[in-house]
C-alpha cells in the first residue's frame, strides 16, 4: 500500500500535464470547432523559446550597403521570470498569425481537413522549433526549474518536490480560472454562445472572428506555458515528446466530449496516474517483457469508454454524415493532389477535346503511361548511377507501398487513420518471426508479415466501426503509440533479419521490391474498379445513401482496413530485409503523420499518388540527402510540405474543379440553363413511357 | 387487397417528445400510398423506422416478400435491398464524389456474388457480371436521359438531375417497393408537375409499391391511390386522396383552425 501510495504524486503530477494539455485543447475546440493537433509542438515551440532566452540568445543583424557594413551583434539573456512575458507574447503572436492567416480559411472546412491542418501545423513547429534551437532535446538543469526541484514535503515515505506540487498547484488554479472565465466573464460567455451554436451567436451580434482570435491567441499562451511547465518537469524533452504527450491529453479531451472542462480535468489526471503506476509495477517486475504495457491497457480504457458511447461525449462533437475528404459544400477537401494528378489530368483533357481526338488515341495514351512508369522502374538501376542512388531507390519503393496503404484507407474508404506507421512495424516485426522463429524459407517471411497485420488491422478497425473523424483519428494515433512503445523496443539492432544470398545486392534487391510493389498496386489498381472499390467510395462519401443500397458498413470497412494494413506491412516486411533490422525510426506516430500530410500532397485519392508522393517525398530527398551530405537542412523538408499542404488547401475551393466545368461547357454545351431541369424530367418522362424491356 | 407492408402500433419517443404515438396502417400491394402531414408530424421518422436507421421503442413493421415474411424492426438499414425495398432521401445526394456511371454500378452492390479475391483477379465469371452491371447502369442512366452526364461527379448536377439520378438508380435496383421521401423537395413548381408522369410511368414499369411523403398537395393527390394522413405521431385519416383531403381533422392540422386544438384535445 505504502508503495503504491509512493508512486501516486508522480501519476498526479503527469496527470496534471494530460489535463493542462487537455484543458488547452477543450478551450480552443469550444471556440472554434478546431482540433488542435499542433497544441504539443506549439507547447515545445515555445518552451524552446524561452529557454533559449534564458541560456541567451545571440541576435546578429548584419547590412550591407553603399561599401559601408552595420552590424548589430548582441546576446540577449533574460531571468526565468523576466523571460516568461517575451515567450507568453511570442505565443501569442505564433496564436495570432495561426488563426488569421492558416486557421481563418478553413473556419467552415470538414473535421477531416482541420484534423490534416493542425497536423501540418505541428509538422511545422516542430521542425521550426528544431531548426532554430537545434536538433538536440531540451534540458532543463536544476537552476532553470520553474519551481525548486528540492523536496517540500514527506508523508509516510510519499514525497513531493516543490516542483511537482507547484505545477500540480499551477493547473488546478488554471482550471479554476478557466471555470471562472467561461462563467463570468462576458468574453467568456460569448465565446460559449459561439461553441453552443455558430450562427444563432454570430446573429446575437457575437463576433464570430473576434471570438475565435481570442481562443487562438489566449489558447496559444495556455499551450506556452504548459510548455515551460513541461519542460522543466520533465528535464529533457522535444517536439516529438511533447506531441505525444499531447496525444494523451487528446485522449482526456475526449472523453471530456472536446467540451467538458471538468470530465477532460479528471480523465487527464486519471489517464497520467494510470500510466505512471503501471509503469512503476512493469518497471519493477520486468521492464523488458512488459515494455509498452501501460500505454497498451491505457489505449484499451480509452477505446471501451469511447466504445460505450456515453452520451456527454457525442454531444459535443460535429457528427458528420460523410467523411469530408472529398468535397462538401465548404469546397475544401483533401484531394489537394488533384492539382498534379496525371489521372486527374487525362480526364480534363479527354472531357475538353474528347471528341477531336479518336477513341484509339485515348487508348494508347491511357495504356502508355503504366507502361512507360514500369519501363522508367525497369531500367532505372541499369543507368550508371552512382553508389548513392541505390538505397534510395528501394526506399522509394517502400514509401510507394506506405502512401498506397493511405490511399486505400483514407482516400478511397475515407477513414481518418494513422496507423500506417504501426503496421509497417508489424510487417517487419512478422517478416522477423517468420525467419528467425519459424525458420520460412526466403518469401514466406514477408507473407507472414502481412498475415500477422490482417488480425491486427481488424482489431484498429474495430473502432471505427462505431468512431469516425478525431475519435478515429486518436485512438488509431494512440494504436501507432501503442505500437512504438510496445512491439519497436522489442526488435533491437542486435535482432538481424538475413537476406537470403541472392540478393544481399541492393541492386537485385530493387527489382524483388519492385514486383512486390508492382502487385500491391495492380491489386488496389483492379480492387478500385471492383464492386468493393466502389463500395470504399460511398462509404466515404455517406454511410447513410451506401446502406440504404445494401452496403454493409462494418464489412467494407474491415476489408478496407485489412487491405491497407496489409499494404503497410508489405513495405514493412520488404524494409525490414532492406535496413537488416527494425528501425524505430520507421513505424512510429511521426513517420505516420508525416507520410500521411505528404499522400496528402502527393494526391491522397490518386492511384498515382503513391508515384507522385514516392518520388517527390522519398527519392529526391534521400539523393540529394546522400549527394550533399548535408544533414543541417533535414528540417526544411518537413516544413516545405507541410507550409504547401496549407497553401494549396486554402487556395483550393474552386480551383480545379471549376477548370474542369468550364473546360466541359465550353466543348459540348452542357450549361446547366434554368430550364434544363424541366426538360430533363419531361423526356425521362416520355422514355418511360415506352413499354418496359425489363 | 393484399397488404406489402403492415405497420402496427410503432411508438418512438425522444425524451419527452412523442414523435411516433401509436402508427398503425398498410401499404397494398401495387399501390401508391402518399403519406402527408405537416412538419413534425413523424413522417420521416416513419420512414426513418422503416428503413432502419430509427429502431422503434415498440410496435412492429411487417414486411410481406413472396416467398414470406420479415421483420423490419431490427433488421440493420443495408439488409432492406436483398428484400426489395429500396428508399429515397428528402435531399437527393447519391455519392457526391463519384461519377454519375459508377454511382449506378455502385447501387447494383447487391446483386453482385463474386468475391473480393476472384473480381480483383477478374476470374470466375467477374468479367460477366461487372459487364452486366454496366450495362444495367448505362440502361437506366439512357431511361432518364442522364446519358450525357454520365461522366460527371454527381455533385457537379443540379438538383433535378440528382433526382433523375436516384430514379435510374431505382430503375437499376428494381425494388418491389419503394420509399420516397418528398421526391419535390428542392425542385422548382414547373419541374414538380413534370415529376408527376415520371414517378407513375416509374411505377408502372418497375410493378412496384411505392410510399411516398410529399408536402406538394396537387402532386401527391394526383400520385397516390391512398392516402395516409399524419398529425403529431398519429394517423389522422387514411383512404382515397378525395375522402382524405376533405377530411375536416386534415383540414384543420395544415391550416391550423381552432378545431385542431379542440379535437386533438378531446379524442386522443
Amino acid at each position: 500500500m505504502t508503495e503504491f501510495l509512493a508512486t501516486l504524486p508522480g501519476g498526479l503530477v503527469t496527470g496534471a500535464v494530460y489535463a493542462l494539455l487537455a484543458m488547452g485543447l477543450v478551450f480552443i475546440y469550444k471556440a472554434t470547432r478546431v482540433p488542435n493537433f499542433a497544441y504539443g509542438a506549439l507547447a515545445a515551440l515555445v518552451a524552446f523559446f524561452h529557454y533559449s532566452l534564458v541560456n541567451g540568445r545571440h541576435i546578429g543583424v548584419h547590412f550591407n550597403a553603399l561599401f559601408i557594413h552595420v552590424g548589430v551583434d548582441a546576446t540577449v539573456r533574460l531571468p526565468f521570470w523576466g523571460a516568461i512575458p517575451v515567450s507568453l507574447a511570442f505565443a501569442a503572436l505564433v496564436g495570432y498569425l495561426m488563426e488569421r492567416f492558416v486557421m481563418r480559411p478553413f473556419a467552415r472546412a470538414p473535421m477531416v481537413t482541420n484534423i490534416i491542418i493542425t497536423l501540418a501545423l505541428s509538422v511545422l513547429f516542430s521542425a521550426l522549433a528544431q531548426q532554430w534551437f537545434g536538433a538536440n532535446d531540451l534540458i532543463v538543469p536544476n537552476g532553470q526549474a520553474i519551481f525548486p526541484r528540492t523536496s517540500a514535503l514527506s508523508i509516510g515515505g510519499v514525497k513531493m518536490s516543490w516542483e511537482q506540487l507547484g505545477v500540480i498547484g499551477l493547473v488546478l488554479a488554471f482550471a479554476a480560472g478557466l471555470f471562472f472565465f467561461f462563467r463570468f466573464t462576458e468574453t467568456g460567455l460569448a465565446l460559449r454562445a459561439v461553441a453552443t451554436d455558430r450562427d444563432v451567436a454570430s446573429l446575437q451580434g457575437v463576433s464570430v472572428r473576434r471570438v475565435s482570435t481570442i481562443a487562438w491567441v489566449f489558447g496559444s499562451m495556455a499551450a506556452g506555458i504548459a510548455g515551460v511547465m513541461l519542460a522543466s518537469l520533465i528535464v529533457s524533452s522535444n517536439p516529438s515528446l511533447l506531441f505525444i504527450l499531447s496525444i494523451w491529453g487528446f485522449a482526456a479531451a475526449i472523453i471530456g466530449g472536446m467540451i467538458s472542462f471538468p470530465i477532460a480535468v479528471g480523465a487527464g489526471f486519471a489517464i497520467g496516474t494510470l500510466l505512471e503506476v503501471m509503469r512503476h509495477y512493469v518497471s519493477k517486475a520486468d521492464p523488458t517483457k512488459f515494455v509498452g504495457m501501460p500505454e497498451f491497457v491505457t489505449l484499451g480504457a480509452v477505446i471501451v469508454i469511447l466504445a460505450l458511447r456515453p452520451r456527454w461525449i457525442f454531444k459535443g462533437i460535429r457528427e458528420e454524415q460523410d467523411s469530408g475528404v472529398v468535397s462538401r459544400a465548404s469546397g475544401v477537401d483533401l484531394r489537394v493532389g488533384r492539382f498534379i494528378d496525371p489521372v486527374e489530368m487525362y480526364r480534363l483533357v479527354r472531357a475538353a477535346f474528347g471528341q477531336v481526338i479518336p477513341p484509339r488515341v485515348w487508348r494508347l495514351i491511357k495504356l502508355a503511361v503504366p507502361v512507360l512508369l514500369v519501363a522508367v522502374a525497369l531500367a532505372f538501376p541499369l543507368f550508371p548511377l552512382p553508389e548513392f542512388w541505390t538505397f534510395p531507390l528501394n526506399l522509394t519503393l517502400i514509401y510507394l507501398l506506405v502512401i498506397l496503404s493511405f490511399v486505400v484507407v483514407v482516400g478511397w474508404l475515407g477513414q481518418i487513420s494513422l496507423a500506417t506507421g504501426a503496421f509497417v512495424a508489424i510487417g517487419g516485426a512478422g517478416a522477423y518471426i517468420g525467419a528467425n522463429f519459424l525458420h520460412l524459407p526466403f518469401p514466406l517471411p514477408i507473407v507472414t508479415g502481412i498475415l500477422l497485420s490482417i488480425p491486427v488491422s481488424v482489431l484498429i478497425g474495430l473502432p471505427a466501426l462505431r468512431l469516425r473523424g478525431l475519435h478515429l483519428a486518436i485512438v488509431t494515433l494512440l494504436f501507432g503509440l501503442v505500437v512504438e512503445r510496445a512491439v519497436l523496443p522489442r526488435f533491437s539492432a542486435a535482432s538481424v533479419l538475413q537476406r537470403p544470398s541472392f540478393l544481399t545486392s541492393d541492386r537485385v534487391l530493387y527489382y524483388f521490391f519492385l514486383a512486390c510493389a508492382a502487385i500491391a498496386f495492380a491489386f488496389a489498381w483492379r480492387l478500385s474498379k471492383t464492386r468493393m472499390g466502389r463500395a470504399f467510395r460511398a462509404i466515404r462519401d455517406s454511410e447513410v445513401v451506401a446502406s440504404a443500397y445494401g452496403i454493409q458498413p462494418v464489412r467494407t470497412k474491415l476489408t478496407g482496413f485489412a487491405i491497407s494494413g496489409g499494404i503497410g506491412a508489405l513495405g514493412g516486411a520488404m524494409l525490414t530485409y532492406q535496413l537488416g533490422s527494425i528501425q524505430a525510426q520507421y513505424g512510429g506516430v511521426a513517420f505516420s503523420i508525416t507520410w500521411l500530410l505528404q499522400s496528402v500532397v502527393a494526391g491522397i485519392t490518386s492511384i498515382l499518388g503513391p508515384v507522385i508522393g514516392a518520388v517527390a517525398f522519398g527519392l529526391f530527398p534521400e539523393v540529394s540527402q546522400g549527394a550533399v551530405q548535408a544533414a543541417h537542412i533535414t528540417f526544411w523538408e518537413p516544413i516545405v510540405a507541410s507550409v504547401l499542404i496549407i497553401v494549396i488547401m486554402a487556395i483550393n475551393p474552386e480551383g480545379i474543379a471549376s477548370m474542369a466545368r468550364f473546360l466541359r461547357t465550353r466543348v459540348s454545351a452542357h450549361d446547366v440553363e434554368d430550364d434544363e431541369d424541366l426538360d430533363a424530367i419531361k423526356s425521362a418522362a416520355s422514355e418511360l413511357k415506352e413499354p418496359a424491356r425489363v | 387487397m393484399t397488404a406489402i407492408l403492415s405497420v402496427k402500433d410503432v411508438k418512438l419517443a425522444f425524451g419527452g417528445v412523442k414523435a411516433l404515438d401509436g402508427v398503425t396502417f398498410d401499404v397494398p400491394q401495387g399501390e401508391i400510398v402518399g403519406l402527408i402531414g405537416p412538419n413534425g408530424a413523424g413522417k420521416t421518422t416513419l420512414f426513418d423506422c422503416i428503413s432502419g436507421y430509427q429502431r422503434p421503442d415498440s410496435g412492429t413493421i411487417t414486411y410481406y416478400e413472396n416467398s414470406g415474411t420479415v421483420e423490419l424492426v431490427g433488421l440493420p438499414p443495408h439488409e432492406r435491398v436483398t428484400h426489395g425495398i429500396g428508399r429515397l432521401f428528402q435531399q437527393a445526394r447519391m455519392f457526391p464524389s463519384v461519377s454519375v456511371r459508377d454511382v449506378l454500378r455502385t447501387v447494383q452492390h447487391r446483386r453482385m456474388k463474386v468475391g473480393l479475391f476472384r473480381s480483383v483477379l477478374g476470374i470466375a465469371g467477374a468479367g460477366a457480371e461487372e459487364r452486366d452491371v454496366a450495362a444495367r447502369a448505362d440502361e437506366a442512366l439512357e431511361l432518364v436521359g442522364l446519358s450525357a452526364h454520365a461522366d460527371k461527379p454527381a455533385m457537379e448536377l443540379s438538383t433535378g438531375m440528382l433526382r433523375l439520378c436516384e430514379l435510374a438508380a431505382i430503375v437499376a435496383v428494381r425494388p418491389r417497393l419503394l420509399l420516397l421521401d418528398e421526391p419535390s423537395s428542392g425542385i422548382a413548381q414547373k419541374e414538380t408537375e413534370a415529376l408527376l408522369p415520371l414517378l407513375k410511368r416509374l411505377r408502372d414499369r418497375l410493378d412496384a409499391t411505392v410510399l411516398v411523403i410529399e408536402h406538394d398537395m396537387p402532386l401527391v393527390m394526383g400520385l397516390a391511390d391512398r392516402i395516409v394522413a399524419m398529425a403529431q405521431g398519429k394517423v389522422l385519416t387514411q383512404g382515397p386522396p378525395a375522402k382524405v383531403q376533405a377530411h375536416p381533422d386534415v383540414l384543420a392540422s395544415y391550416l391550423g383552425t381552432r378545431a385542431t386544438a379542440s379535437t386533438n384535445g378531446k379524442r386522443r
